[in-house]
């Protein structure tokens, strides 16, 4: 893998895109050509959490194409405006090109119309165009089978959850989380705490905090870092952790919704590499794998555990879905009816909390 | 009651490491000098006192070692404004960006990795009075170390001949160097003084309160340090009440959420900020109380001459 800085690679990354001229993924079958892959992480590698998975993702296309790969991974672009540039300087050298960060969205729709031939694949995108695909993980299965845990260990029957943002991606794990609770132990409530910030370590142990004085002893949070893990266990609560397993920051760790996307990466490099590659919106779960439950908690009993595997199994054969009705809203009216499930599309647009939720989306 | 007693004593934690930021930035600017870099200091601070802690060292060493990252990268600010006399926003606000560079660039190794968080020193008998005890009385020690600094501070400034000496250096410049004192070498002690201050808020960050390290993770907190000095019109105990106003009503928004107060959390989130605009506009309509605590000088170069 190429590891460049930013820098070097724009002076760089122009004169070799004009020198090679437009190699297309189309034409890459023909001719017995390495296959070029660009990607751009939101933020530094690290440890766990959200890049560390795509950089998973990086390494299986690695090991599956080996030589006939070149890779070419850009950490910390954030800013949409660097974006752009970063995409169209990435996409005049390479074949596939990746984002994966929901603030990459505008910036590759710019792009992509302008590079017909190179194909483009964005992660938590919401456009998809003719080559820009999009991925992206049906979260709220991994908070289900959480909630289930959680539910069972919870003493007081509060739940807390800390998100970044209200918006469908977090409020909808959020339902999903208090509805596995109730699954096993109806009374349940879930208070939440929106931090309205992608990244504040301190506001989100204030929040973790906040929620153990009001006693919630089951912490979920959504958010990019261990503090809400550490923070929890420190105070003697249970965590949930998100994206990565982050059992080494706490004891109390019940398990962790994990992300794999390297069947998508895989999967866009191969299709790319055979000339058949075609823009396609994927939203995997539990049964395609990229969704996770890290290893549980040796504290959760034995036959919480087996009920854990049987949902987890249950909803990757598609038996159980976390959003079956009769599911009501915060104020008990009946959203969905008794026996029904919702749509995707009112899935990927959920901003209402089912009954049980405390806090405020509105 | 429990409840109350984890909203004060959240407050007093989450004000820590504000208090020990700003407190070290009013002195650099009761000196005539403006520091913009707060925020770049407390992230080298963080990180050297966490790698520290990383290699083994003791919890005291580590937080020294915070003080005297965060005092070098004050120096390069010092050099800067005060030998060359460069502009003194310009100075600071590189130091702010450089810091943020440079502690990504070393904790590149450390990325998530947990340490052991700093003790909690629970003050003997004091901390078994119930409600007080668990309120005021059960802190790691640098909170107690903050607050010891307040007074600290407000004590050097104005019940001591140096403290006399720089707020005049604050004032005119002119005049302190007429009479003999070393304007430039002071103003550098100063500068010294509030990096190391900042450097200790920084690891309080990285060692006590979220004992991890991520990049950038002060998140803004040198930003509202800055703030919070012109809150206080330059008064220590003034600045220890702002601290307090602001963690208190971090905290007490989170309170209302998880509490299903039927408010946008947006809104929410706002109110630590518009509470503070609300108080400096109620401050800033008592130009008197301003204009005798304002250092005259302040952010302007001093060139010794004659």
């Amino acid at each position: 893998m190429i590891r460049t800085s930013r820098r070097k690679f724009l002076k760089y990354g122009g004169a070799a895109g004009a020198a090679l001229g437009l190699g297309g993924w189309a034409n890459l079958a023909r001719a017995d050509e390495i296959l070029r892959v660009g990607v751009v992480y939101v933020s530094p590698v690290s440890d766990i959490g959200w890049t560390k998975q795509h950089s998973l993702g990086v390494e299986a296309i690695r090991a599956e194409f080996g030589d006939r790969v070149e890779l070419t991974v850009l950490d910390n672009v954030y800013n949409p405006q660097d974006a752009e540039r970063v995409f169209r300087e990435l996409a005049s050298t390479n074949h596939l090109v990746f984002g994966t960060s929901f603030s990459h969205g505008t910036p590759l729709q710019r792009v992509a119309p302008r590079f017909p031939d190179v194909a483009f694949e964005h992660c938590s995108g919401i456009v998809h165009l003719d080559n820009l695909g999009t991925f992206e993980a049906k979260y709220y299965e991994g908070t289900y089978v959480a909630g289930v845990a959680a539910g069972h260990m919870s003493e007081s029957g509060r739940i807390g959850f800390v998100g970044g943002f209200p918006i469908p991606d977090i409020v909808g794990p959020a339902n999903a989380l208090l509805l596995g609770a109730q699954s096993v132990n109806p009374d349940v409530t879930c208070s939440t705490i929106f931090l309205n910030s992608w990244y504040d370590p301190g506001r989100e142990r204030e929040a973790v905090n906040t929620l153990v004085s009001q006693g919630c002893d089951v912490i979920c949070s959504m958010t990019d870092t261990a503090t809400g893990v550490q923070t929890s266990g420190e105070l003697g609560a249970w965590s949930i952790g998100y994206a990565s397993d982050m059992s080494q920051f706490s004891d109390r760790h019940l398990t962790a919704f994990t992300l794999d996307w390297s069947s998508y990466y895989v999967d866009a490099a191969r299709t790319v590499a055979d000339g058949n590659w075609v823009a396609e919106e994927h939203w995997g779960g539990l049964s395609d794998g990229v969704v996770k439950m890290s290893p549980y908690n040796e504290a959760i009993p034995a036959e919480v555990q087996a009920e854990m595997d049987s949902v987890k199994a249950a909803i990757a054969a598609g038996e159980l879905h976390p959003y079956r009705g009769e599911l009501k809203n915060q104020d008990g009216e009946v959203v969905v009816a008794e026996g029904e499930v919702l749509s995707d599309g009112d899935i990927r647009s959920m901003v209402w909390f089912v009954e049980g939720m405390i806090g405020s989306l509105s | 009651m429990s409840l109350f007693i984890a909203i004060v004593a959240g407050t007093i934690i989450a004000a820590t490491p504000l208090v020990f930021a700003a407190l070290g930035e009013l002195v650099v600017e009761k000196s005539g000098v403006l520091n913009l870099g707060i925020e770049g200091m407390m992230l080298i601070g963080a990180v050297f006192a966490f790698w520290a802690v990383f290699a083994g060292l003791p919890m005291p060493v580590a937080i020294l070692i915070g003080a005297l990252s965060g005092a070098a990268a004050s120096l390069i600010f010092g050099v800067l404004a005060l030998t060359f006399m460069t502009n003194q926003y310009a100075a600071g606000l590189a130091l702010a960006i450089f810091g943020g560079g440079v502690s990504a660039f070393i904790g590149r190794g450390f990325g998530s990795t947990p340490i052991p968080s700093l003790a909690r020193l629970d003050i003997p008998f004091l901390s078994d009075i119930p409600v007080l005890g668990p309120m005021f009385f059960r802190f790691d020690p640098l909170v107690y170390l903050g607050l010891f600094m307040v007074v600290a501070v407000g004590w050097f400034l104005y019940r001591t001949k140096a403290g006399l000496i720089l707020r005049t250096i604050g004032e005119s410049p002119q005049s302190a160097h007429a009479i003999g004192q070393p304007v430039i070498r002071i103003r550098y002690m100063a500068v010294l003084f509030g990096g190391a201050m900042a450097g200790i808020g920084g690891a309080y960050l990285s060692v006590a309160y979220t004992p991890l390290w991520v990049e950038n993770m002060t998140a803004g907190k040198g930003w509202i340090a800055l703030a919070l000095v012109v809150f206080s019109t330059w008064r220590p105990t003034r600045l220890l009440v702002g601290a307090w106003l602001f963690g208190g009503m971090t905290i007490l928004q989170l309170q209302g959420q998880a509490f299903g107060l039927r408010v946008p959390s947006e809104l929410l989130s706002a109110v630590p900020y518009l509470a503070t605009i609300v108080v400096l506009v109620i401050i800033s309509r008592n130009r008197q109380l301003l204009m005798l605590n304002f250092p005259a000088s302040l952010a302007k170069p001093f060139r010794p001459s004659g």
